[in-house]
């Protein structure tokens, strides 16, 4: 397959059945960045956060515990290699998988907190996640109806219909939704504020590399230029 | 101006947002009614007309694509049949109880899904194998996190022992 | 006897007709979902509402109508399942704190004191799993752990302690791991794709049966509390 994509050359990719994973300059460099933040999270340890006591002299400090340390980095470390599969991935069904796995590690990075407000956000943030799965998967549907395929490399050379057009503003409204970017960022924010610092850095990475990613997906679909 | 600021400020409680994310996900679903819509007949793996195969009185119905288990591959249209070099040997494959339990019914297909073998299982564990390691991956963490919340705060059985 | 047409060329004209009047329904029924969630105030009743929405979903994947859109609904509808596993768990989690009270983990409104829960278990049990293991995937996994759950329910003896839940996931994790592999083979090795098949099936019967076995023994642990 010697095709361009964007305007980027294949470096090459990795056939898996139907689903073919590619490698472009612009993938091949999120991809690896995303790795090498996702290693620097597995070695690394939480931050102790400092609470002022009101009324007296005395700081509170707030730990997280053994337990919790643990599922929050196991959690944190598919989170980075989700987003980094996602990144790579050459198939529309794929990459939505894809970002609901991000989705349901994100809600999973904060449930182990204890304070009841970072409790209430992450389930608000889980219910647009589970609204979101509807634009996702039927974008996805909309833009095989109308192509018959729902391989990149195969729609690149499409013409673009306005069904696929709709199909695509689905998919990133659903991807909106579930990585929580503005305007719904409001549960997320919330969110950040527990302890345990350098994990909750993956769910911005995450989403921030997502977003990223669908803009070129919906370059390649709708073909603007 | 204060109206914006208003809006900006409802935004930031976090109860409001599977509201607004749920109306501003309606409007974009009412464009889809104007849209003009249409299938393409040009999809990969098609399946025959609704009832075809049924109404012929096939045991496999309505997932017979061809094939001898073990021997002939069955027919699949795949995206890149030069990807998966033994495309449709598992469409066709059926385990020996499976054959047993075809000869004695009509409905064996309906049943396809539930054993080794079969159209479904060639797309699910083959030609997008993919798709269903992620999924189980999205279902096993969805385990993980239910769990251990369950474990840590619902039953608290952590700070009993 | 065999059919006519194995694989047709194009897509039935029957389908085609069929999939604006599919698409319409899930977008119809996408908005009611959403108009409900949007109207109403009760968290709760939002997590119920948002299964509506899934099954508006599940319809517009449908409507292609290939073998493809059939293979693409299942990791949609684990997707909704999953989710509102993990979810639904926050919530319960979040109102206890709020209220202080603990509540039953399955609050059921009957008593299980029913004589099959004490005479039949084992045959039961065993036909469910030996029934599950010739089905295989995931319809067999199912059925095995329900054979696995009712077992469990049956058997009021005094809890395992959480390190050996930890034990039981790791069994799933492990299935999960074959599985896995049996992915692989099927694209390192391909001449040897009845064994890869064989491991995909099981693995993800293995895994299946003991997540909804591990179900059963969060709700002995609840009986068994009393």
């Amino acid at each position: 397959m010697d095709i361009t994509i964007l305007g980027q050359q294949l470096l090459g990719y990795i056939p898996l059945g139907d689903i073919v994973l590619y490698l472009a300059p612009l993938n091949l460099f999120m991809f690896a960045s995303t790795l090498a933040f996702t290693t620097i999270i597995a070695i690394s340890k939480t931050e102790t956060q400092v609470e002022a006591g009101f009324g007296t002299l005395k700081d509170r400090e707030v730990k997280v515990d053994k337990s919790e340390f643990k599922i929050r980095r196991f959690l944190a470390i598919v989170c980075g290699l989700a987003t980094a599969g996602a990144m790579i991935t050459g198939d529309l069904f794929n990459f939505t998988l894809f970002v609901c796995l991000i989705g349901i590690v994100n809600i999973g990075i904060v449930a182990a907190v204890k304070q009841v407000d970072v409790l209430d956000a992450a389930f608000q943030y889980g219910l647009v996640a589970m609204i979101a799965t509807l634009p996702l998967f039927g974008g996805a549907a909309m833009i095989l109806a109308s192509t018959g395929t729902i391989s990149l490399l195969e729609i690149v050379d499409l013409p673009t219909t306005f069904m696929m057009v709709f199909g695509s503003l689905l998919l990133f409204i659903g991807v909106a939704g579930e990585t929580g970017v503005a305007p719904f960022y409001a549960t997320k924010a919330e969110m950040f504020r527990t302890p345990g610092s350098p994990f909750l850095l993956i769910i911005h990475l995450s989403s921030l590399l997502v977003i990223v990613r669908v803009i070129e997906i919906l370059l390649i679909i709708n073909k603007p230029f | 101006m204060s109206r914006i600021g208003r809006l900006w400020n409802s935004l930031a409680t976090p109860k409001r947002i599977p509201r607004f994310y749920s109306v501003i996900l309606g409007v974009l679903l009412l464009v889809g009614f104007i849209v003009p819509l249409a299938l393409n007949d040009q999809q990969l793996y098609p399946r025959p007309e609704p009832q075809l195969q049924v109404n012929q009185q096939d045991p496999f119905a309505p997932y017979d694509r061809g094939g001898v288990p073990l021997k002939e591959p069955g027919i699949i249209k795949s995206q890149y049949p030069h990807f998966s070099e033994k495309a449709g040997m598992v469409t066709s494959y059926v385990s020996p109880i499976g054959i047993g339990v075809s000869k004695t019914t009509l409905y064996y297909g309906t049943s396809i899904y539930s054993s080794p073998g079969g159209l479904i299982d060639e797309i699910l564990y083959y030609s997008r194998g993919f798709d269903t390691v992620l999924e189980s991956s999205i279902l096993m963490m969805a385990f993980v996190v239910a769990s251990w919340v369950a474990l840590h705060f619902t039953m608290k059985r952590r700070e009993e022992e | 006897m065999s059919a006519s047409v194995l694989v047709p060329g194009v897509v039935s004209p029957v389908v085609v007709s069929l999939f604006v009047p599919a698409i319409f329904t899930g977008l119809i029924v996408g908005i009611i979902g959403l108009m409900a969630i949007a109207y109403q105030k009760n968290d709760l009743n939002a997590l119920i509402l948002t299964d509506i929405v899934g099954v508006g979903m599940l319809i517009l994947v449908a409507a292609v109508g290939t073998d493809l859109a059939e293979a693409i609904i299942l990791p949609g509808l684990v997707v909704e399942l999953a989710e509102i596993l993990a979810i639904s768990e926050i919530l319960m989690s979040r109102e206890m704190k709020k209220k202080g009270k603990n509540a039953e983990l399955i609050p059921l409104p009957l008593s299980m004191d029913m004589e099959i829960m004490t005479t039949a278990p084992t045959f039961l049990a065993l036909i469910l799993i030996v029934h599950g293991a010739f089905l295989s995937g995931f319809t067999g996994g199912a059925v095995a752990g329900g054979g696995i759950l009712f077992y469990v329910l049956s058997k009021r003896m005094r809890g395992v302690p959480a390190n050996t839940w930890e034990g039981i996931a790791g069994v799933s994790g492990i299935a999960w791991c074959l599985w896995l592999v049996g992915f692989l083979v099927f694209f390192v090795f391909p001449q040897y794709w009845l064994l890869a098949l064989f491991l995909a099936a099981f693995g993800i019967f293995i895994k299946v049966a003991f997540k909804a076995g591990l179900i059963g023994v969060i709700g002995r642990e609840e009986f068994s509390k009393k």
